[in-house]
């Protein structure tokens, strides 16, 4: 359910997207905790850390897309909104997997990485994430023409 | 001429064609989701806060493949 109200002159996605993320880090603490642990008794340190890192990852990552949507409605009403809106969105999107590429380029044949425990903890992330957003979005309620303003009743004098 | 003489030899890993087959897919995907919400918001501008929501859980679930692939590519090589 939608409790805030937004602000008069952004989206109405603006407070699910916002709740996407709250949610969507608890579920990367819950999955951090599980995948050290599991990680931990597999492979020790290293699978600690890949646990870590690899939820990091994926969590941090997939957020990105409602981060940046969150950011492009700040220029929500302007002119340049629309162009704002896919620049920021689409950009967002372009870096965040320019630097996923680097981040592997960079993480694989690392000494403390251990490639499969990272493998499945990115797994464990994503699809965590995706079942948070289709959990939050189902929960939310939303108007349907919310993102309209009434013109003001004429007035009688 | 035997087939071996007549391909070319290709030194390196294929694996590396797997990034580039892991980000076509996404791409397209990510591409018709956001046109489609611009087709959406230019008929419909007071829907705008639906569809960008909409529009994010499709992203969501293309760019996800995306991530996998890239990061199975990475893992196995």
């Amino acid at each position: 359910m939608t409790s805030t109200t937004p602000q008069p002159n952004q989206p109405t996605s603006v407070p699910v997207l916002r709740r996407i993320l709250v949610y969507g880090a608890f579920l990367a603490l819950g999955i951090m905790v599980v995948g050290a642990i599991v990680g931990g008794l597999v492979a020790g340190v290293s699978g600690v850390v890949s646990a870590l890192v690899g939820t990091l990852m994926a969590v941090v990552f997939m957020g990105i897309t409602a981060g940046s949507i969150l950011l492009a409605n700040r220029f929500a009403g302007t002119e340049a909104a629309i162009g704002a809106f896919f620049g920021i969105v689409m950009g967002g999107w372009l870096l965040k997997f320019v630097v996923f590429l680097a981040l592997m380029f960079l993480l694989r044949g690392q000494p403390w990485i251990q490639p499969v425990v990272l493998l499945l903890s990115i797994i464990a992330g994503v699809v965590g994430s995706l079942v948070v957003d289709v959990v939050v979005v189902m929960k939310s309620r939303m108007p349907y023409a919310s993102d309209v303003t009434l013109p003001k009743a004429p007035s009688d004098g | 001429m035997d087939a071996t003489t007549v391909l070319a030899a290709i030194s390196g890993n294929i694996a590396t064609v797997g990034y580039g087959l892991a980000a076509i897919g996404p791409a397209i995907g990510v591409g018709i989701v956001v046109g489609k919400t611009i087709e959406g918001v230019a008929r419909q501008p007071e829907l705008a806060g639906r569809l960008q929501v909409l529009m994010y859980i499709g992203i969501a679930f293309t760019e996800a493949l995306a991530f996998i692939g890239i990061a199975v590519g990475f893992i196995f090589v």
